[in-house]
C-alpha cells in the first residue's frame, strides 16, 4: 500500500491543478458582469409581487451584478403616490410595477424603450408576446413604454367530480332537461349554480355552495370584472361613439338583474372576497364553478393544498346565445407591466434589467410559481414543456388561457380609466348588497361616468375613446341593442 | 383653567414667549402651512393624475359637497350610524368596567393596564386581527360559536349592510372600550369615599349611590370622555380601510374613508380639501351643540 | 378600620350574611373582570397563534387552536424578504426620537401657560380643533411641502410631523402637572438665583419625572400608531411596521396570512410593553392624553 502513496498524492495534485486552470476561465465570466455593483429599485403594489421578484432576484445578480430592493406601497395608495412623485418630476424608482389601465395617466412618466433598445442591442422578443397583451401592454401614444409583467385574463373553473357524478347527472337532467356540462351560457352558470347549492354535490354531506366570485370595492373594485363579460355577451359596450355610457342599457340591467337575482347561492363573505378567497373555496372543493383570472390554475394544481389537483376543468367564461351563436366575451382585467421611469439616474442599467426579467425563461418563473399570483404572457409560457407538466391539467389549462385570448373585451383605456371602473363597480356592489335596485345602481353609474367625463373633457375623452372604439369594432366587439332581448 | 397658582415673583417680558416659541414655530410651519395651502387648495381643481397646475374654481367644491354629492352625503350618514351605537356601548361597557375595576382591590394595576392595551394599538392591527377573525369557516369567531353550538360556521359578518355596521361597531367598541374605562376609573377614584360613607348611613343601598353619589359626580368625566370619542369617531379611517373597505357596497363609508377614496383613488386633491373643511366644520359644530346642550342641563340641574 | 366583632346570635347571621354578600360581590366583580379580559385579550392569543402556525395549519378544518407543530417560518420570512427587522428598527427610531422632540419642545410651552396663563385659556380650543382635522387635509400639502424640502423617505420629515401632531396633547397633560406642582419650591429656587429655565430643568422636572415618563411612552404609542402619514411620506429605507401590515392587505389574505398576522404581532409589542411598565400611571396619563395615532 505504501507505494502507491506518492502515485496518489500526483494524482490528486494535477486535479488540483486541472481545477485551478479549469476554474479561472469562470472568474473573468464573473468580472464581465455588465453592471456591477449596481443597485436598482423597483416599487410594486403588494408583497406578493415583491415576492415574485425575489425568484429572479439572485439570478439578476449573478447575471448582471446588478442588486435589486423593491419596495411595496399598499395596493389602495400606489397610484396616488406614485403620481405624486412623477408630477414633482423625480422618481425614488427606478422599475415601475403598474397597471396598464392607467396607462393614460402614466404613461408620460416612462421612458420608451425602443431607442434604447437599438442603442444597447436589447431584444424584447416582442413577438414572443401573445397578441393581446401586445396590444394592450406596450404603448402609450404609440411608443412602447412597458412589458407586461402578469397576464391576467378570465377563465373559468369546474370540479369535475361535481360534474361527473352519475347521481348529479341524473338529478340536473330531471330538473332541468339537459346534460350537465360545463356551462356554455349564463343561463347555464346560473341554473347550475342553483342545483349546486346547498348540499353535498361531492358526496358528502357537507353543505356546499352553488359557485364563487368577488365582489369587494377595494382595488379597482372587483364586482365589475364579473359583471362585465355578461354584459359584452349581450351586447353591451361602454360608451358610444358619443360618450354616452351605455352600462344602463337594457343589456346592463339584464347582466346585473342576474348578479342580484342569483346572490343566494354565492358563499357568505362574497361581498367581500377579493382574488383570493373564492379560488380557496375552489380548490378546497366548496364551490363547483368559479370564473377567474388564470392564475387560479396554480392553485388548483398545487396538490399541497388543492383537493381537486387533477379533477379540474378549465375553459373559455360563459357566453350567450345568439341566433344559434354562442357569444363568449371574456374580461381581460388590467394585468400588470413594467416600465422604466424617466426620472431615474440609471436608465441604462433599468432596461437591461427589464429585458432580463421579461426573458422566457425569468419570466416562466415568475409565471409559474404559485404564491405569485402572476399569470403567463409570453407565447413561448404557453408551449412550455416544463409549464406544461407542472400539473396534472396544465396543458389543458395553458391551452384554455389560449382560446380566450381572441375574444377578450379589454377595460376602457381612456384617461380616468380606473375611475369609470370603480365608480361602475362600486354602483354594482350596492346593487348585489340590496342597497339599491338594479336600475338605480346602474343610472347613478351613467350619472357618474358623465360626471367624470366633463371634468376630463368630453372632446378629449371622445377622441381617446374614438380609437377604443374602433379597435373593439375591429375584433367583432360593438354594441348590440337587440341583443339583450333574445339572448339565451 | 382658571385658579391654578400663578407665580408672584416678576417675569421678564418675554419669557412666555420664548418658552413656548419652540413649538409654535414647530406647528407654524409644519400644521399651519399646510392647512392654509390645503384651504388654497380647495378653491381650485387640483388633480393629480392631470398634473401639478390647476385653475381657480371657486367656491364649486364646497357647493359640490353640500348639494350634488350623494356619496357624501351617505357618508355622513353611514358615520353617524356608526358613531351613535358605538358610543352608546363605549360608555356603558366602560362605565361597567369602571365600576369593577374600582371594586376590585387585588391586582387592579395589572388587570387595568391589561384591559388598556386594545386602546394602545393601531386601528390599523385592530382591523387586521380581526379581519382575520371574522373570516368564514376558518376564523376564530366563528369556530368559537360552533364550538358553543351558537353560530354555523359559515355565518357571514358582512352578509348584508346592516350585519356589516355591526362587526365594524364591534371592532371599534373592542378597540376603544378601554379608553373610556380609564377615564371613567379616573373620575371614578376622584370622588371621595366620605360622600358614599354618608350615603351608607343614611341608608342608601348600592343602587341608590350609585345613582345619587356616583352618577351626578361622574357626569363631566363622561360628557369629556364622549366628547374626546366623538371627535375621534368622525374620523374613522383605519378601521374601515383594512376591515370592510366601505363595503359591502357603500354601507361602511365613513366620511374620512370618502374623503380619502375621493383624494387618493380619484386623484381630486382639490376636493379632497373641500371635504376635509366641511368635515371639519360639521364636526365643529356638532360639538359646539353638544357643549351647548351639556350645560344647559348643568345649569338647570343647578 | 376597627371591626366590632358581633357578639350575639342575631349580629354574626347578619355578619355572616355581610360577608357572604361581599363575596359574592368580590366573586361577580372578578368574573365579570375575567369574561372582560378575555374578550379584550382574545384577539391577541388568536394572533399569535396563527402566526406560528404552519403551512396547512390555517385552512385546517376543523381548525385548531393551538397548532401542533409551530413554526417560526413566518417570522423568518417575514425578517428576511420582507426586511421586517429594519421596518421595525425605522418605528423604534422615529417614534423614540418624535417621542423626546415632543418632550423637549412641549415642557416648556406647558410651563409658560401653567405659569403665565400664555395663551389665555386658548389652548383647550386649539386642542380641541386640531383634533377634529383629519389627516388627509394635511397630507398633501406637507407631502408637496417635504417635496420641496427634501424631506421625503427620511426619518427627520416623519419626526417632524409627528411632534407636531403631540405638541397639543403633551402641552395639555403636561399643564396639569404643573398645574399641581407647588409653586413655593421654584419660587425658592429663583430666589437663589437661577433663573427660570434653569429651575425648570432642575428643579421640576426631577419631581414631575414620572408623569413625564407617562407623556413620552404616550407619544411613542401615538407615533408608531400612525400610518396614514407613514405611508405617504416614506420610501424603502424608511418605511414603518405599520405600512408593512398594510402591504398585506392587498388580495385578501389567504395567501400570505402567516406573514400578515406576524406583522401584527410585531406592530403590537409596545402596547403590551408600555402597558406593563405604565401600569400604575396608565388611569390619569391615558385618561387625559389619548394615544391613538
Amino acid at each position: 500500500m505504501k507505494r502507491f502513496w506518492p502515485a496518489i498524492l500526483l494524482a490528486l495534485a494535477v486535479v488540483g491543478v486541472v481545477l485551478a486552470l479549469g476554474g479561472l476561465p469562470s472568474q473573468e465570466v464573473r468580472a464581465a458582469r455588465p453592471y456591477e455593483g449596481v443597485t436598482l429599485r423597483a416599487v410594486v403594489n403588494a408583497e406578493y409581487v415583491k415576492y415574485s421578484l425575489s425568484l429572479v432576484e439572485k439570478d439578476i445578480l449573478d447575471h448582471l451584478g446588478i442588486k435589486l430592493e423593491t419596495e411595496v406601497i399598499p395596493a389602495d395608495a400606489f397610484v396616488a403616490k406614485t403620481l405624486l412623485e412623477f408630477n414633482s418630476g423625480t422618481s425614488p424608482w427606478d422599475l415601475i410595477m403598474f397597471g396598464p389601465s392607467n396607462m393614460p395617466d402614466y404613461g408620460r412618466h416612462f421612458e420608451p424603450l425602443e431607442p434604447w433598445a437599438q442603442k444597447l442591442k436589447l431584444d424584447f422578443m416582442l413577438d414572443d408576446i401573445a397578441d393581446v397583451y401586445k396590444k394592450l401592454m406596450l404603448r402609450h401614444n404609440g411608443k412602447i413604454v412597458s412589458m407586461p409583467y402578469d397576464g391576467d385574463v378570465h377563465i373559468m373553473f369546474w370540479n369535475k367530480v361535481a360534474f361527473e357524478r352519475a347521481d348529479n347527472k341524473k338529478k340536473f337532467k330531471a330538473k332541468f332537461g339537459y346534460d350537465l356540462a360545463a356551462p356554455l351560457t349564463w343561463k347555464q352558470w346560473d341554473q347550475q349554480a342553483e342545483f349546486f347549492h346547498g348540499w353535498g354535490w361531492d358526496g358528502s354531506d357537507k353543505k356546499l355552495f352553488g359557485a364563487g366570485a368577488s365582489y369587494k370595492p377595494s382595488g379597482s373594485g372587483y364586482s365589475y370584472h364579473w359583471w362585465r363579460p355578461r354584459f359584452f355577451s349581450y351586447g353591451g359596450q361602454y360608451f358610444d361613439a358619443n360618450m354616452k355610457p351605455l352600462i344602463n342599457s337594457p343589456a346592463a340591467l339584464r347582466a346585473l338583474e342576474e348578479m342580484v337575482r342569483t346572490m343566494p347561492y354565492y358563499p357568505p363573505g362574497v361581498l367581500l372576497f377579493e382574488s383570493e378567497e373564492p379560488k380557496t373555496m375552489l380548490v378546497k372543493g366548496e364551490v363547483p364553478l368559479l370564473v377567474s383570472w388564470t392564475s387560479t390554475g396554480k392553485r388548483v394544481g398545487d396538490a399541497r393544498e388543492s383537493v381537486i389537483a387533477g379533477k379540474a376543468g378549465f375553459g373559455l367564461v360563459p357566453g350567450a346565445e345568439i341566433d344559434g351563436k354562442i357569444v363568449h366575451r371574456p374580461a381581460i382585467t388590467p394585468g400588470r407591466a413594467m416600465a422604466v421611469s424617466r426620472y431615474s439616474k440609471k436608465i441604462e442599467p433599468t432596461m437591461k434589467l427589464l429585458e432580463f426579467i421579461s426573458l422566457p425563461d425569468q419570466s416562466l418563473k415568475i409565471v409559474m410559481d404559485a404564491k405569485t399570483i402572476m399569470d403567463p404572457w409570453r407565447v413561448s409560457h404557453f408551449r412550455s414543456e416544463k409549464f406544461r407538466t407542472a400539473f396534472p391539467g396544465a396543458g389543458e389549462y395553458l391551452d384554455a388561457i389560449e382560446k380566450t385570448f381572441p375574444l377578450v373585451v379589454p377595460d376602457p383605456v381612456i384617461p380616468g380609466a380606473d375611475e369609470y371602473q370603480r365608480k361602475l363597480s362600486f354602483e354594482i356592489t350596492e346593487a348585489l348588497a340590496k342597497r339599491k335596485s338594479p336600475k338605480e345602481a346602474l343610472d347613478s353609474a351613467a350619472r357618474e361616468w358623465d360626471k367624470i367625463t366633463e371634468r376630463r373633457g368630453l372632446e378629449k375623452q371622445k377622441a381617446a375613446w374614438g380609437e377604443k372604439l374602433a379597435e373593439m369594432k375591429a375584433i367583432g366587439i360593438e354594441y348590440r341593442p337587440d341583443w339583450a332581448a333574445k339572448a339565451k | 383653567m382658571i385658579g391654578f397658582p400663578v407665580s408672584g415673583l416678576k417675569r421678564k417680558q418675554w419669557e412666555p414667549l420664548a418658552f413656548a416659541s419652540p413649538a409654535l414655530v414647530l406647528i407654524g410651519i409644519v400644521i399651519l402651512f399646510p392647512l392654509v395651502y390645503s384651504f388654497y387648495l380647495s378653491f381650485r381643481d387640483f388633480d393629480l393624475s392631470v398634473g401639478p397646475d390647476s385653475a381657480f374654481v371657486g367656491g364649486r367644491n364646497y357647493a359640490e359637497a353640500l348639494f350634488r354629492d350623494g356619496r357624501f352625503l351617505g357618508s355622513v350618514w353611514n358615520t353617524g350610524v356608526i358613531i351613535a351605537p358605538s358610543l352608546a356601548v363605549e360608555l356603558l361597557l366602560g362605565l361597567g368596567l369602571a365600576l369593577l375595576l374600582n371594586r376590585a382591590t387585588r391586582g387592579r394595576p395589572i388587570i387595568t393596564a391589561l384591559l388598556a392595551i386594545p386602546a394602545m394599538v393601531s386601528p390599523v392591527m385592530a382591523a387586521m386581527a380581526w379581519r382575520m377573525m371574522f373570516g368564514v369557516k376558518y376564523g376564530a369567531i366563528n369556530n368559537l360559536g360552533r364550538q358553543l353550538g351558537l353560530l354555523d360556521v359559515y355565518f357571514d359578518w358582512f352578509s348584508s349592510p346592516f350585519m356589516s355596521v355591526i362587526s365594524v361597531v364591534l371592532v371599534e367598541v373592542w378597540h376603544n372600550t378601554p379608553f373610556m374605562m380609564l377615564v371613567l376609573l379616573a373620575g371614578l377614584q376622584s370622588i371621595p369615599q366620605e360622600l358614599y360613607d354618608a350615603a351608607r348611613a343614611d341608608g342608601a343601598t348600592p343602587w341608590q349611590s350609585f345613582w345619587s353619589v356616583t352618577l351626578p359626580l361622574l357626569k363631566f368625566t363622561m360628557a369629556v370622555g364622549v366628547m374626546i370619542r366623538l371627535i375621534d369617531l368622525t374620523k374613522l379611517f383605519g378601521l374601515i380601510f383594512i376591515l370592510t373597505f366601505g363595503g359591502p357596497g357603500g354601507a361602511t363609508e365613513t366620511v374620512a374613508f370618502n374623503t380619502y377614496l375621493v383624494g387618493f383613488k380619484d386623484f381630486r386633491m382639490s376636493y379632497a380639501s373641500a371635504l376635509s373643511y366641511v368635515i371639519v366644520l360639521g364636526t365643529l359644530g356638532f360639538t359646539l351643540l353638544f357643549l351647548w346642550i351639556s350645560r344647559l342641563r348643568e345649569t338647570r340641574a343647578a | 378600620m376597627a371591626i366590632a366583632v358581633p357578639t350575639t346570635r342575631i349580629a354574626v347571621r347578619r355578619w355572616n350574611r355581610h360577608r357572604a354578600q361581599a363575596l359574592s360581590a368580590t366573586v361577580l366583580t372578578y368574573a365579570g373582570l375575567a369574561a372582560a379580559l378575555v374578550f379584550f385579550l382574545g384577539p391577541f392569543f388568536w394572533i399569535v397563534t396563527t402566526s406560528l402556525k404552519g403551512e396547512g395549519d390555517y385552512f385546517a378544518y376543523p381548525p385548531v387552536w393551538i397548532p401542533d407543530h409551530p413554526s417560526l417560518a413566518h417570522y423568518i420570512g417575514l425578517f428576511t424578504r420582507s426586511n421586517g427587522a429594519r421596518y421595525f428598527a425605522n418605528s423604534l427610531v422615529i417614534s423614540s426620537l418624535s417621542m423626546g422632540a415632543a418632550l423637549v419642545v412641549s415642557l416648556p410651552t406647558a410651563y409658560s401657560i401653567a405659569r403665565w396663563r400664555f395663551g389665555g385659556g386658548m389652548l383647550n380650543v386649539v386642542l380641541l380643533v386640531l383634533r377634529m382635522l383629519p389627516a388627509i387635509a394635511l397630507i398633501v400639502p406637507i407631502y408637496i411641502m417635504y417635496k420641496w424640502l427634501g424631506l421625503t423617505n427620511s426619518y427627520l420629515g416623519l419626526i417632524l410631523i409627528y411632534t407636531v401632531l403631540y405638541i397639543p396633547f403633551a402641552v395639555w397633560l403636561m399643564v396639569g402637572f404643573l398645574r399641581d406642582f407647588p409653586v413655593e419650591i421654584e419660587e425658592a429656587a429663583l430666589i437663589d438665583g437661577c433663573s427660570r429655565l434653569g429651575s425648570l430643568i432642575r428643579v421640576v422636572v426631577p419631581i414631575i419625572a414620572p408623569g413625564l415618563a407617562v407623556v413620552a411612552l404616550f407619544a411613542f404609542i401615538a407615533t408608531w400608531n400612525e400610518f396614514l402619514f407613514a405611508i405617504v411620506l416614506t420610501g424603502i429605507e424608511t418605511k414603518t411596521v405599520m405600512v408593512l401590515v398594510t402591504s398585506f392587505t392587498t388580495g385578501g389574505t389567504d395567501a400570505f396570512y402567516g406573514e400578515a398576522s406576524a406583522s401584527v404581532v410585531l406592530g403590537v409589542l409596545p402596547a403590551f410593553a408600555v402597558a406593563f411598565v405604565l401600569q400604575r400611571y396608565l388611569v390619569k396619563g391615558l385618561a387625559l392624553g389619548g394615544t391613538k395615532g
